[in-house]
């Protein structure tokens, strides 16, 4: 091992120690909390992520220091992602509760963590390392930059921006739920762990709606809000609110959540909608990252690959 | 139009995609094409009734979604066949789809017509349709993966150098719809619960599907001759692609934990 060429047991060995790594990390410090990464957190870390990443390419690039061209090939891709698969069925095999649920007492899988996955060291370090591989391979078809390494660099520079403001975005997301009786504006909102907050806009319901199937009285086939959104600079919105159809005001996405009913009062006015209020600064670059995704994979279909050592002498099935 | 007629159609269907596997077998390739597409037809006319008296895409169960896959694996086994002219694929698809014609006419799941107010949304058909497209590309990548590994005979490096390159072309082409069913389920997702990915078991699975297949693209371009070990990967990533399919309605930690098991 350890000798050049670099192949599969070099970058498993390297797995193995980012494992060991994060196993230390997370029975000394604790498993990590996303929301300590808030702004500015969060840009801080993709600052050096990313000079990071320059960094290992120029060394590999010019100063052809084997180990950080060896970090963007494709022995470490395979190590990392093979080690992805794994560590992720590891969560789907166990039973997720969410970061600040309370302890699960005499449950071992609990106790070591692998209830609450993402916030699991091993986890979190194997996917930081194929992110900063990806990023690396990427800055090397980036430069110099040539077309035909497009569809390449979609799927690949999609997939880094996808995971690196996914991941560091979320701690910036909010995520409001907000009760609304009819003709009754609101404009403070609940938080997850039930604190109030108070929103530059406001909400004023004129009418809830509701339709039932016509064989099931029970089920509904259709709730939605008809409203009016007030912002703080005296701007009023007339829009309906229903489950696909939500509606955006100065940077927060409205969605409908669910109703009540209000204790003693009959008919639709006894309904109170309650809203969803989303707020991800984040999601622009996401969707960046999405959408050059896309582009990436029609190109995997339209496009067939150079040929590689194979024989591929189709004439001789 | 009801699933009572469902085995009419389904028969029908089955009757001309034998016969095509048949006209294969003896080289004939016009008959099998004419055959294996007006199976094609029955087969699609009968989706396409269901989809007008359901009054919805009929997407929604289980055995819904298996129509689909009954309707996709005679096609791929036909754009196969015509590109690559192996006698054998169209007798694969055809057993494959009467597999799953007859899990849906002896456990037929049938439904009834509402469909709640999440699944109301333009997304929810091509989601759906472009998961199955993939999921019928990879099951067919998967059939060619066990014929290599265990059936085929005198393994002449020239012949299996075709056949890799085969295999690597559906896997590629199901995972850039798997790709683009992923990415679509995940605007759906920011449209209908006010986030593209929230770890949901299903969400999960896909994740690790997704992965796996991706290993296997890096390793055939950076090792192009072991194909025994890409070929057994293929294997192990079909079978994860059966857990996220159906197998996590059975899976003990996805158990009501999941937006997508809407069936119970």
């Amino acid at each position: 091992m350890w000798s050049k060429p670099w192949r599969l047991t070099e970058a498993f060995t390297i797995d193995g120690g980012l494992v060991t790594t994060g196993l230390l990390l997370q029975y000394t410090v604790g498993p990590i909390d996303w929301d300590m990464l808030a702004w500015p957190v969060n840009a801080s870390i993709l600052a050096v992520l990313v000079a990071g990443m320059v960094t290992v390419w120029w060394s590999g690039t010019w100063h052809k220091i084997y180990a950080c061209h060896w970090l963007g090939g494709l022995d470490n891709a395979i190590g990392a992602l093979g080690c992805v698969v794994v560590v992720t069925l590891v969560m789907g095999l166990t039973r997720q509760i969410p970061f600040n649920a309370p302890t699960i007492h005499d449950n071992p899988l609990d106790a070591l963590g692998l209830t609450r996955m993402l916030s699991f060291w091993p986890l979190v370090l194997l996917y930081l390392w194929l992110t900063f591989s990806l990023g690396v391979v990427v800055m090397r078809r980036l430069i110099p930059f040539r077309w035909r390494n497009l569809p390449f660099l979609l799927l690949h520079a999609g997939l880094l921006l996808v995971l690196l403001c996914g991941t560091l975005g979320s701690a910036d997301m909010q995520r409001l739920k907000m009760y609304v009786a009819q003709s009754a504006p609101e404009w403070r909102a609940l938080t997850d762990d039930g604190r109030v907050m108070e929103l530059p806009l406001a909400i004023d319901l004129k009418e809830f709606i509701m339709e039932y199937h016509t064989d099931s009285l029970h089920t509904p086939k259709r709730y939605a809000s008809d409203l009016d959104i007030l912002t703080h600079d005296g701007r009023r919105l007339h829009t309906v609110i229903e489950v696909n159809r939500p509606a955006s005001a100065l940077g927060w996405k409205i969605y409908q959540y669910g109703y009540d009913r209000m204790p003693g009062v009959t008919g639709d006015e006894g309904n109170v909608s309650i809203l969803e209020l989303v707020r991800d600064p984040w999601l622009p670059a996401v969707y960046t990252g999405i959408y050059m995704l896309i582009a990436g994979a029609l190109c995997l279909l339209f496009i067939t690959p150079r040929k590689k050592t194979d024989s591929d002498d189709l004439a001789a099935v | 139009m009801t699933w009572q007629l469902f085995s009419y159609f389904a028969l029908g269907a089955l009757l001309l995609w034998a016969m095509g596997a048949i006209a294969a077998w003896r080289q004939n390739s016009w008959l099998a094409r004419a055959a294996t597409i007006t199976g094609l037809a029955v087969f699609g006319t009968f989706i396409a009734l269901m989809w007008v008296s359901l009054e919805r895409p009929p997407l929604r169960t289980m055995g819904e979604t298996r129509l689909w896959y009954s309707f996709f694996l005679p096609l791929v086994g036909l754009v196969v066949y015509a590109r690559w002219r192996y006698r054998w694929i169209l007798s694969f698809s055809t057993i494959m789809a009467t597999v799953f014609v007859c899990v849906n006419l002896f456990k037929p799941e049938i439904h009834d017509k509402t469909l709640m107010p999440a699944l109301q949304s333009p997304w929810f058909a091509p989601h759906v349709i472009i998961y199955m497209f993939a999921y019928a590309l990879l099951g067919a990548a998967f059939v060619m993966a066990v014929y290599l590994l265990f059936f085929k005979r005198k393994r002449s490096q020239k012949g299996i150098g075709a056949e890799m390159s085969l295999t690597d072309q559906l896997v590629r082409a199901g995972l850039a719809f798997m790709t683009v069913g992923m990415i679509f389920g995940a605007l759906w997702a920011k449209e209908a619960w006010g986030h593209y990915w929230s770890w949901d078991p299903k969400e999960t699975w896909a994740a690790i599907t997704w992965w796996a297949y991706l290993v296997y693209l890096h390793l055939r371009l950076r090792y192009p001759k072991k194909h025994r070990e890409a070929l057994l990967l293929l294997v192990v990533a079909f079978a994860l692609l059966q857990v996220c399919w159906w197998g996590i309605n059975y899976l003990p930690s996805a158990q009501g934990a999941s937006v997508h098991t809407y069936a119970s």
